[in-house]
């Protein structure tokens, strides 16, 4: 097993219209990406307060906790997580075929679709046409938009890799391309099986549970790794260590990681949940893979990388990823999901994931690419520091309370003596804990939006004066017609 | 391009992956998890079949827990019937409503030593006046029972006769059996009189 | 790419496996459930919900009840109890053999073998079928929930957090309309130390009129509103009430059996 072998061609050096191509969809979807990520995290602070103080809002049906909580979470995952990763997708597909975005102008179409899909789903959920599954909460107008957004999106990226010189598929050209055939397949299935022509009886759950973890764990991870192991190699300055550790990653993942969904203590029959068991348990395979790829690839070269800002995002990222896998694979075991099923222990695990590390896996990735797509440097470039920091401790802040918290309701449900409101005052403590979490976490998302909109009017105000000047400049003589 | 940033920037190359190989204990290790899901499988999964939720592992663990109709089962299944259909209007306790219905608790009608006036009641509806305990009543009761099983019929007057003070013996689903056959396809109610007329 | 079909068609199967065993075929197991019969009954098991049940069971959707309960009860065991039902010509035996024997808690095959003991010593017995969990210990249920208990529902509210107690059997824990309606408007009030938020937007405040309106809810000492008001429910308050009021789970069925 010798390694170390590179046997690709020399780094090539960036075209810099190929950046240029994407200036104008990435804007589109980063800009409303950042907007809906500060909207969710406002979401969240509210429906978090609620429980220390019920008769918060209580009031206004639009933010009772059962609608504002929901919202919230689709806020994050289908307003900021996955239009950062197709706008990240997008520019990373074209870097790897050294080929400019192919129909941007299907991707700037579709970012918009996509922010008005998110908006109408939102409102959706606050005035109570929510469908009531987890994580499918968006009524049908809305889940039709981003439907279509997201096909638009991904003819564009196959143009764009169907355009490429070079044959050979980089390791992460196989996680991204899964992640565009899965997520219209999933999406699909969960609202024509849920939603359009809703199946019968139990089976309802067994669909949303499936649909849930193939989306924030198996698309998020395809395209959370996708784009880990693009940046990892590239900051570090060293290959990613090695091509087929990856592929076998990718290959373990996508065919464990799919039958995770079904939680053990269902009412289905015994089958479905031993099956989630068994491939949780097998899942430990691909976690310790990437795991392998990960550090090989940048052991040696982190203290030298501590001060570039994407570098720490994406790391950190990788390490909540490999945190919240091994939650699951927890939370799957029948003696441990006995205690954790039903506690705040499920929603720490997805926090992690969704903030942990995907969230931060695009804050890096997006404050790598976007300059170099819009051809201006950040209008705050100390922020980004500022911003790694108070979103790694409002991960913390916001977890690991959250987890241990679960724990403690976990034992106390069990406990038959131990009455239900006694059970609540127990996880109260924990919860302000995760309030101030997400306090950091708002602050750490203002301080995005605020780049991210100083960028986009640093772009318009350039834009403006160039055709202010296109305008002033005096005509030829050739041009003035008699 | 931005002067600043071609000058300020880290090498911007692509990224490259070396080729080194999977290392076996890789493999072995998924083939050992493998393994062990099946074992696990095996044990826990009743074999797909639709009736078998955790706890139990298999359709026959399934089968041998099945509780057998017992007498306490019965009258529990006798107990639900009752308030479902008959406690509206003889109450939940037995006592009955005035201008509804007639005390069942201690009542002669109920407590015979046979079953063949207590259970035609049911069947074929009661009219007329009669008596309950010294008392007079004159109501109309329509053929409650007429729908229900021979078992759910014997339980709900088991659960009659062996409840709230009433000691008298249960009825079974044979005994209403026989009494059906008896009856026409659609019989009229009875009344006091005709039911007299019977042996108990 | 080379062999790009057929790395395409790969993943294509791999990613879809999970498909077909996670959508497929459950439908083709469970999606074409019908009603089943309780245990040692001919009554049919589920009736669907009456109609007022039905729109409350929208209401719990649109507020989101789900986010703080669940609806499905879990089970960790199942056991078998001998209970002896006639102590038979020779009391005194019987009842010293039992002093001997363990009657509760037992595996199937351990209750036939204590059963047949007493038999033999004259007496008679029966098997109880008992399931045990925490959340049967609690008394949010006496049998775990399965398939049956969700058929005529639609959205299926299952629940994944319990910030407060599960709901399956809480039509027969709380079966009375006026603590389920004044739970809504004010939890606090019915249940110290409650963190559920109020649901006021579910009801109307008036002066009370001529006479107080039927409907009115009745307050526990020490809540309410002031003397002159009386409350009532919006319509979608009365039916959020009535299916809750609708939720029981608790007959034994051939998948979840007990001894009642």
């Amino acid at each position: 097993m010798t390694e170390m072998q590179s046997s690709d061609p020399g780094p090539r050096t960036p075209d810099p219209k190929l950046d240029a191509s994407c200036g104008v969809p990435l804007l589109a979807l980063f800009g409303g990406a950042a907007l809906w990520l500060v909207v969710g995290s406002v979401l969240a602070m509210i429906a978090s307060i609620k429980f220390h103080a019920p008769d918060f809002l209580a009031d206004c049906p639009w933010l009772t906790y059962g609608r504002v909580q929901p919202a919230a979470d689709n806020a994050l995952l289908y307003g900021f997580c996955i239009p950062a990763a197709l706008g990240v997708m997008l520019w990373i597909l074209a870097r790897l075929s050294q080929a400019p975005l192919c129909l941007p102008f299907m991707s700037v179409a579709a970012a918009n679709l996509w922010h008005l899909g998110v908006f109408v789903g939102l409102v959706g959920i606050l005035i109570g046409d929510s469908t009531g599954f987890a994580w499918l909460e968006f009524p049908r107008g809305g889940s039709v938009l981003l439907f279509a957004a997201f096909l638009l999106i991904a003819i564009s990226a196959a143009a764009t890799v169907g355009a490429r010189r070079e044959r050979e598929l980089y390791p992460s050209h196989w996680f991204l391309l899964a992640a565009l055939l899965w997520f219209p397949w999933i999406y699909a299935t969960g609202n024509l099986f849920l939603v359009g022509w809703p199946l019968r009886g139990v089976v309802q759950a067994a669909i949303d549970s499936w649909f849930a973890n193939n989306l924030l764990f198996v698309w998020l991870g395809l395209v959370g790794l996708g784009v880990a192991f693009y940046f990892m190699p590239k900051l570090a300055g060293r290959p990613l260590h090695s091509r087929y550790l990856a592929l076998f990653a990718f290959w373990t993942f996508i065919l464990f990681g799919t039958w995770c969904g079904i939680p053990q203590g269902a009412p289905l029959p015994v089958w479905m949940p031993t099956l989630s068991a068994m491939a949780t348990s097998l899942l430990l395979v691909p976690l310790l893979v990437v795991g392998i790829v990960g550090w090989r690839t940048v052991w040696g070269s982190v203290k030298s990388k501590w001060d570039n800002g994407p570098f720490c995002f994406i790391g950190s990222g990788m390490d909540c990823f490999l945190l919240s896998g091994l939650m699951l694979v927890a939370m799957a075991c029948p003696h441990i999901s006995r205690e954790t099923e039903f506690t705040w222990f499920g929603p720490a695990q997805t926090q992690l994931e969704l903030y942990g590390f995907f969230a931060m896996t695009m804050f890096g990735a997006i404050y790598h690419l976007l300059p170099r797509a819009v051809g201006f440097e950040w209008p705050f470039p100390k922020l980004t520091r500022v911003h790694f920091w108070i979103a790694l401790l409002g991960v913390l802040l916001l977890v690991v309370p959250l987890a241990i918290g679960g724990v403690v309701q976990g034992l106390k449900w069990a406990n038959p003596n131990i009455a239900a409101v006694d059970v609540s005052a127990a996880t109260l403590p924990f919860l302000r804990m995760s309030t101030t979490g997400l306090l950091l976490l708002l602050v750490g998302n203002l301080l995005f939006a605020l780049n991210i909109f100083g960028l986009t009017l640093v772009w318009k105000l350039a834009l403006l004066r160039k055709a202010m000047s296109v305008l002033k400049t005096p005509l030829a003589t050739s041009e003035v017609i008699p | 391009m931005n002067p600043e940033l071609q000058a300020s920037s880290q090498p911007d190359a692509e990224p490259t992956a070396t080729r080194a190989t999977v290392p076996m204990w890789i493999l072995v290790l998924l083939l050992l998890l493998l393994f062990l899901g099946g074992v696990y499988f095996d044990h826990h999964s009743g074999w797909f079949d639709a009736q078998v939720y955790r706890p139990y592992a298999s359709a026959e663990e399934l089968d041998a827990y099945q509780p057998k109709s017992g007498a306490a089962a019965m009258l529990a299944q006798g107990k639900r019937t009752y308030d479902m259909i008959c406690g509206v209007c003889h109450g939940p306790d037995g006592m009955g409503k005035p201008n509804q219905a007639p005390p069942l608790v201690g009542s002669e009608w109920v407590n015979t030593k046979g079953f063949e006036r207590l259970v035609r009641i049911p069947l074929t509806g009661l009219n007329g006046p009669l008596q309950v305990e010294g008392k007079d009543w004159n109501l109309s009761m329509a053929a409650m029972g007429a729908a229900l099983s021979d078992a759910d019929l014997a339980n709900v007057l088991t659960y009659i006769r062996e409840s709230w003070g009433n000691k008298a013996g249960p009825v079974t689903a044979d005994d209403v059996k026989a009494v059906r056959a008896k009856l026409s396809a659609h019989p009229q109610p009875l009344n006091a009189e005709q039911l007299k007329a019977l042996a108990e | 790419m080379k062999n790009g079909t057929a790395i395409f068609l790969a993943v294509f199967v791999a990613l879809g496996a999970s498909w077909g065993g996670f959508v497929l075929a459950p439908e083709w197991q469970l999606g074409g459930a019908k009603q089943t019969t309780v245990l040692n009954s001919s009554e049919l098991y589920p009736l669907g919900r009456p109609g007022e049940a039905y729109q409350g069971l929208q209401v719990y959707r649109a507020n989101g009840c789900a986010a703080c309960h669940t609806e499905q009860i879990r089970q960790s065991g199942v056991a078998c109890e001998v209970v002896l039902t006639s102590a038979g010509k020779n009391p005194s035996a019987v009842s010293n053999l039992i002093s001997t024997l363990k009657l509760n808690g037992l595996a199937k095959e351990d209750a036939d073998a204590a059963s047949d003991k007493i038999t033999a010593a004259g007496g008679k017995t029966e098997i109880h079928i008992v399931a045990s969990g925490p959340d049967i210990a609690r008394g949010w249920g006496t049998r775990q929930s399965v398939a049956e208990d969700y058929l005529y529902d639609y959205p299926v509210q299952l629940g994944g957090l319990r910030v407060g107690p599960d709901l399956s059997n809480v039509g027969v824990r709380e079966p009375d309309l006026n603590w389920q309606l004044v739970h809504l408007y004010a939890p606090s009030s019915v249940v110290k130390g409650s963190t559920m938020p109020p649901f006021r937007f579910l009801f109307e405040v008036h002066k009370i009129g001529k006479a107080p309106s039927p409907d009115a809810l009745v307050f526990p000492k020490g809540s309410g509103p002031p003397a002159a008001y009386e409350i009532v429910p919006k319509p979608e308050g009365r039916e959020l009430a009535a299916y809750l009021l609708s939720l029981h789970a608790n007959v034994p069925l051939y998948s979840a059996p007990f001894t009642p």
